[in-house]
């Protein structure tokens, strides 16, 4: 026992001194806790790359720290995550994880610990628990799907959709709002599935919903089923128009695909920066493309718009969190992909755009903008 | 095996270096991660008592951890039901579950129940996303409430922290209990040889439904807990991962220690913080050090510990219990009786009419070639085979189709051809299992195992391992755990296969008390010097059918035993 227990006090002191310990300094911190591996890694380290980027523009006179954390997928992974980043000096805001389990467990401490939580995650019930310190930098499923449905309605003029999801937070969510969506536009889905992310083949899936006689297929599925699917329908010879969801707008969804496999594909999103609309989009892209040797998506620069707003705000003197949750609370920021502001519960972005892909390349074209779609749908 | 104590000390030094670590040292962070980890411990708990002791490996413990934390997250947020309310239940719930589905699957083969706890989990996932309206759907349920003690929130920290391993040590302390009684030890019987245990008279598909209940009472706390710990449950609760660390706990923490749960949970929620700053690297050093520790310590921590200790200790000898006889069963006046035996193995008839007659205080011989059916035989009425036609009577009572436990308690032991004995068992604890069914503790079936010992002349070796007997000792051994049930009828197969002739003397010897005292017993044998002297009554099998079945001076001097079997017919 005299041996022993020395040696475990050791140990777990040395654990102790692992753990992040609190800065004496000025420093501002902000933590990057994002999923970097699992099932969300690609998007993930979208998001990751989009605060890291962000954060490099440190203001002036502002001394900055940040670490990255991967949180996994489990929400229990999240709110450890929190609670270590906590634990390190003055945080200012947290670039907090995109999988809306994760940021639902996390909501709870974030309003105990009073820190910002910063983050792309689309589930919509993450801005729906009055919590005040929750800034989602990526239009919600209300606005999205409004968007997905009103092109479906309203510019492709088809009102016998079929819809296939994913059994997922993400998947149900969006089909949910697709429902409401376009049932305020009068139409109702002639069919509709979830699917497993797990699925391997989804030909059964579409060859039920193409028995139900539609006019254009609606995908609301994670990047690997989008792609499994868009496949499967070049190669079953299916000609009806595809309508999917943000998760086909990822360049990295777009490369397991050939050219040909997306003619005629369209996809609601935030925004599309490889498809760069403007020369600020078009220097985030190079400077994304230089850092990290990657394509970036909505979720990078949704991200990076947010923690952009998280500095302005630093920039105009905010130096605590509460400072800074009254800034991204009251501000309007003119962000690379939409302009933001709060709509009081946490939404910062109120506009989705459409691209489609022409055969020849894997770049899309923004054919559509929607701002605040959801509001013009009703 | 139960907990044993060399490793005792550097156990309770880690407890209070815990408890140090927790009150003076640990952040908000470090009380999170530990407190984590004690859920993680104490699901564990109730893992290493099916799968450690019982070495049943139920995927169904991740499910009950699931179940509990939904019955929590529902009762919780949607209710506002207190913690009071909602813990009790979310151990019911899993134990309900626990008892039909245990009934399904407990009697499936190793691979096949594995198989088959992972499928309720699976199952119980899909409910969890495809029953929105009660379980959130994906996306789970958000806004759980604290745990609430009798009006008290838990506070997030110290407290919780406090809560959660109050609850391990209650929990460890049960599970310590139980691996220390006759339902670990039985367990641990279970576990090593399934079938040696049913001949001992252990209940094995009720050992195992109790084992499965409890570890779901274990899963469903552990579950609770999470989700106060959380604030929000979601289907993750359910899916493979968390099965998956439980399992990793049990494994390196030690299998067979309830220690073992909490120095696995501690280590391995800890390993990965050490190494978040390599952002995604951390889980390369993380298998990494996982695989470390598994090779370091094939036993798992508490292995580890053990060994360390009793090398640090000298080896010092364990302190036994005096040996005590124990009581005699009342001798049934008509043994066992057998009328028309008959079992098939798909087209192969292997015993065929078999009748015979076990009088107490007689020794009677089975002879035959090797594949003749003495086996099949015994095996048929210890209860190990089920006989397709014909009847058995012990003691008077009919035991026809009776299982091998109930046979046992009826009071019939058997020997196996080859010693089983547990590995990595100790003498005493192997021969005292066999009164685990019988005994009202653990410690008086040792002083009974000790009697049993001393009498086959072997007491010196209680304090050893079965590990590394001589054969010849192992026999004694083996025959020790049959002479110290007392039973009505012994059946024994081959007893003196590899025994000198002066051990075969001893054992003759032997055989002649025990039917001396009223005993009734079938000796399978070979070596027809050692059986011929000590039987009154000789069968021999052919092919499964009774070829002779007279007296043993007769055997030699039969044409059909001489043709079938001995080789040639010898002349009186």
């Amino acid at each position: 026992m005299r041996r022993a227990l020395p040696l475990l006090i050791g140990l777990l002191a040395a654990t102790s001194c692992l753990s992040p310990a609190a800065r004496a300094d000025d420093t501002l911190s902000f933590p990057v806790l994002v999923p970097l591996t699992g099932f969300l890694s690609l998007e993930g380290t979208s998001q990751r790359n989009g605060a890291v980027l962000a954060l490099k523009q440190t203001p002036a006179g502002v001394a900055i720290a940040s670490e990255v954390v991967d949180t996994g997928t489990s929400p229990e992974a999240a709110v450890t995550a929190l609670e270590r980043a906590a634990g390190s000096g003055t945080v200012g805001a947290v670039a907090a994880s995109m999988l809306g389990t994760q940021m639902l467990a996390m909501l709870p401490l974030a309003q105990e610990l009073k820190l910002p939580l910063v983050t792309v995650s689309g589930t919509a019930s993450i801005t729906e628990q009055d919590n005040p310190w929750v800034f989602r930098f990526f239009p919600g499923d209300a606005v999205t799907k409004a968007a997905h449905a009103r092109y479906v309605v309203e510019e492709l003029g088809k009102r016998q959709p079929a819809i296939i999801y994913q059994t997922t937070a993400y998947g149900q969510s969006g089909k949910a709002h697709l429902d409401a969506a376009f049932k305020a536009l009068g139409v109702t889905p002639v069919f509709e599935e979830g699917v497993d992310p797990a699925a391997k083949d989804l030909l059964p899936v579409l060859t039920k919903a193409l028995a139900a006689k539609p006019d254009v297929l609606v995908l609301h599925l994670h990047s690997g089923p989008t792609a499994l699917l868009l496949r499967q329908a070049a190669s079953s010879g299916v000609t009806l128009p595809i309508v999917a969801g943000s998760a086909m707008h990822q360049p990295s969804t777009a490369a397991l695909l050939e050219p040909s496999e997306l003619k005629g594909v369209c996809a609601e999103t935030a925004a599309s920066p490889v498809s760069g609309d403007t020369p600020e989009v078009k220097a985030f892209t190079d400077a994304y493309r230089t850092a990290f040797g990657k394509e970036p998506d909505a979720f990078a620069l949704g991200q990076y718009d947010g923690m952009t707003m998280v500095l302005e705000a630093v920039k105009a003197g905010a130096r605590t969190p509460d400072a800074i949750r009254r800034a991204l609370s009251a501000e309007t920021f003119k962000g690379l992909a939409m302009t933001y502001k709060s709509d009081g519960k946490g939404n910062m972005a109120h506009s989705a755009v459409i691209v489609c892909y022409d055969g020849t390349s894997r770049v899309p074209a923004l054919v559509k903008r929607y701002d605040d779609p959801a509001l013009a749908a009703k | 095996m139960g907990e044993r104590s060399p490793s005792r000390i550097p156990l309770i030094a880690g407890a209070f270096a815990l408890v140090v670590y927790a009150l003076a040292f640990a952040s908000p962070y470090g009380l999170r991660v530990l407190t984590v980890a004690g859920v993680y411990a104490l699901a564990t708990l109730g893992f290493k008592i099916v799968f450690g002791l019982g070495g049943a490996l139920s995927w169904a413990q991740g499910a009950f951890f699931g179940v509990g934390a939904y019955v929590t997250g529902i009762l919780g947020s949607r209710y506002g039901l207190g913690f009071e309310t909602t813990f009790p239940l979310s151990m019911l719930v899993p134990l309900l579950l626990a008892l039909p589905v245990g009934l399904a699957v407990l009697r499936l083969e190793s691979h096949y129940f594995a198989l088959a706890t992972l499928g309720i989990a699976q199952v119980l996932h899909l409910l969890a996303v495809n029953l929105p309206e009660l379980t959130g759907g994906s996306n789970g349920l958000a806004g759980v409430p604290a745990a609430v003690l009798f009006g008290w929130p838990v506070p997030r920290g110290l407290p919780m922290a406090g809560l959660v391993w109050g609850l391990v040590a209650v929990g460890g302390l049960i599970g310590w209990r139980l691996a220390q009684g006759r339902i670990g030890r039985s367990l641990t019987m279970l576990r090593d040889d399934p079938l040696a245990a049913a001949t001992l008279g252990l209940d094995v598909g009720r050992l195992r439904l109790t084992a499965f209940c409890i570890s779901a009472l274990f899963g469903g706390a552990a579950g609770a807990l999470a989700v106060h710990t959380q604030r929000v449950v979601s289907p993750e609760v359910l899916e493979f991962p968390v099965m998956v660390s439980i399992l990793t706990i049990a494994i390196v923490g030690g299998r067979g220690r309830m220690a073992g749960a909490v120095l696995g949970a501690v280590l391995l929620l800890h390993l990965p913080e050490w190494f978040r700053f390599l952002e995604r690297g951390y889980l390369v050093v993380y298998g990494v050090a996982l695989l470390a520790t598994v090779v370091l310590a094939p036993d798992g921590l508490t292995g580890l510990l053990d060994r360390i200790a009793r090398r640090l200790s000298g080896g010092r000898p364990p302190i036994l219990a005096a040996a005590t006889e124990p009581p005699p069963l009342p001798n049934p006046p008509d043994g066992m009786t057998v009328e028309g035996v008959r079992k098939s193995f798909g087209g192969v008839l292997a015993v065929d009419g078999v009748s015979l007659a076990l009088r107490p205080g007689t020794i009677t011989g089975l002879i035959g070639p090797n594949g003749s059916g003495k086996s099949t035989v015994i095996n048929l009425l210890s209860g190990l085979e089920r006989s397709d036609a014909g009847r058995v009577r012990l003691g008077g009572q009919e035991v026809t189709g009776a299982r091998a436990d109930r046979l046992a308690r009826a009071g019939l032991a058997r020997s196996f051809q080859a010693a089983a004995l547990p590995a990595g068992a100790g003498v005493l604890e192997a021969v005292a299992a066999a009164r685990l069914a019988i005994d009202p503790d653990a410690a008086t079936a040792q002083a009974h195992a000790r009697w049993a010992l001393d009498r086959l002349g072997v007491g010196a070796l209680a304090g050893q391992g079965c590990d590394g007997l001589p054969a010849a000792l192992r026999r004694r051994v083996e025959l020790a755990r049959s002479l110290v049930r007392r039973p009505a009828v012994l059946l024994l197969d081959e007893p003196a296969a590899g025994l000198t002739d002066g051990e075969k003397a001893e054992l003759a010897t032997l055989l002649r008390a025990l039917a001396g005292e009223g005993m009734a017993i079938l000796l399978v044998e070979h070596d027809m010097e050692f059986l011929l002297p000590l039987a009154g009554t000789v069968l021999c099998l052919d092919r499964g059918r009774v070829i002779y079945d007279g007296p043993a001076s007769g055997v030699r001097l039969d044409p059909a035993v001489a043709a079938a079997y001995l080789g040639r017919a010898v002349s009186a």
